[in-house]
């Protein structure tokens, strides 16, 4: 093939730009389609990056043990029950706790909201972490649905339990100590009008004109049949606490 | 002939190309599920986290390990492991907030305009710090418990705390202290916005809190099997 060859060929040139211009197009859509998220791209991440990818790939292998190892448990402790009156007001009792602790998947009426980035424009004297869904905001959506009289809340997949904390991580979120990543769904399970109370508290009012109205946060919603709201992974081993023994607690509680 | 040859590799290579593309640009955008956005000092944190997280999840992996295994070795003999389930329904119910419990901690004295939002966030630090059990105004802060209102009515399920009120958290202390106290943390922050607060932690050998109230069991959901 010479130079030659091409020039007295356009068409060559044509099919040539055209793939080109295609390539061009492709890769800023690509790039425009990744948002504001996109931040960084130094090479002294790359290890870091591969550790956090190794260590979550460890994480979901516990999860995963975990889950086995409860469920193996419930099912030799159901085995002893009936035997006698004691065992089945243990069994029974431990049954509760779970449910209580949210070490149970649960399935009901309630709903699912998704919290998504802001897609305006943020302006030249604006602030670009107000126009993202921040830990913040999920806090505020999370305690909105408890006073509204949800039962059971997960956000993604993490159940939420006393214990657990819901931070910033950069511009994703740590919830129990674990990544996730936008969208959001934040899955309420409750009385049938969930929704209903939600919509007329004032937490959520609040929340939507400043928020949704005021930085376009994406805020939308949904009302299946029913929700299923996961089980907690993680730990429910006390370190520093310990019961106190209370006339109220049935069955007492034994020292460990 | 020669044309049209060189035409259809070119088309093909351009193909090639955009596939590389799109697949190279997914793939990156894959990485750990969105963790690529993250700049070198979240992720440093992030690894720091995942490492906390892990060295519990694997402690409850050696903890129901061992309980199975009395619990197998119990049944092979034919016998009820009566005390194996009194302690797990012990460690759940106070996890849970079901029953009083006692350990050390913080306590943390608040006084002036705050309002619910305010305290929720104090409470959110503490659970990031790894507090155990938290307790205000003598109400257990179990799953559903918010506090609520406008700054200087704070209430928490419907008591009004008044002026000056204390949150008390179970855990390691130290770490408690100074998860809330570092330069640029929630009091400070506090501080900041809110110059009439004042927010004094206060390290604890013992503390005790009360069980929950509640029923904590859902109404409108039943488990999943």
């Amino acid at each position: 093939m010479t130079l030659r060859w091409i020039r007295t060929r356009p068409s060559w040139q044509v099919t040539l730009g055209a793939a080109l211009l295609a390539l061009g197009f492709l890769i800023a859509a690509q790039l425009s389609s990744e948002g504001p998220r996109v931040r960084y791209t130094t090479q002294e991440r790359t290890p870091l990056l591969e550790t956090a990818a190794e260590l979550q790939s460890q994480q979901d292998d516990l999860r995963a043990r975990i889950l086995q190892l409860r469920s193996q448990i419930q099912d030799v402790e159901s085995r002893g029950a009936g035997s006698a009156d004691l065992v089945r007001q243990l069994n029974d009792g431990l049954e509760q706790a779970r449910i209580a602790a949210g070490l149970i998947p649960l399935t009901g009426t309630g709903i699912v909201l998704q919290l998504e980035d802001s897609q305006q424009p943020v302006p030249p004297d604006g602030s670009q972490s107000d126009y993202l869904v921040g830990s913040r905001d999920i806090r505020t959506i999370v305690q909105a649905l408890w006073l509204a009289g949800a039962e059971a809340i997960a956000v993604n997949d993490e159940r939420v339990t006393p214990t657990t904390a819901i931070i910033d991580i950069g511009s994703s979120l740590l919830v129990n100590s674990a990544y996730l990543a936008p969208p959001y769904q934040v899955t309420a399970l409750g009385p049938a009008d969930l929704y209903q109370r939600l919509s007329a508290s004032p937490g959520f009012i609040d929340f939507v004109r400043a928020r949704a109205e005021g930085y376009g946060i994406r805020l939308s919603f949904a009302e299946p049949p029913s929700v299923d709201v996961p089980a907690f992974v993680g730990t429910v081993t006390l370190r520093y606490s310990r019961p106190i023994a209370s006339p109220a607690a049935t069955p007492a509680p034994s020292g460990n | 002939m020669r044309r049209r040859s060189s035409q259809l590799t070119i088309a093909a290579v351009a193909v090639a190309l955009g596939l590389l593309v799109v697949v190279q640009l997914r793939s990156q955008a894959g990485v750990g599920g969105g963790l690529a956005q993250l700049s070198a000092q979240d992720l440093t944190a992030l690894v720091a986290n995942q490492n906390a997280r892990n060295d519990q999840l694997r402690g409850e992996v050696s903890s129901l390990e061992r309980e199975l295994g009395t619990l197998n070795q119990n049944a092979a003999r034919g016998e009820v492991s009566v005390d194996e389930l009194r302690s797990e329904l012990s460690r759940i119910r106070a996890y849970a907030g079901l029953d009083p419990v006692g350990g050390p901690g913080v306590t943390i004295s608040i006084s002036g305009p705050i309002d619910g939002f305010g305290v929720e966030e104090l409470i959110n630090e503490l659970r990031n710090a790894g507090a155990e059990a938290i307790g205000i105004g003598g109400v257990r802060v179990v799953t559903g418990v918010v506090v609520t209102g406008a700054p200087g009515e704070v209430a928490v399920d419907g008591t009004r705390l008044g002026d000056s009120f204390e949150l008390a958290a179970i855990g390691a202390s130290d770490k408690l202290t100074g998860s809330l106290t570092r330069s640029g943390g929630i009091i400070a922050q506090l501080a900041a916005t809110e110059p009439d607060v004042t927010v004094t932690v206060t390290p604890v050998d013992r503390i005790e809190l009360p069980a929950t109230i509640r029923d904590l069991v859902p109404a409108h959901g039943r488990p999943r099997l």
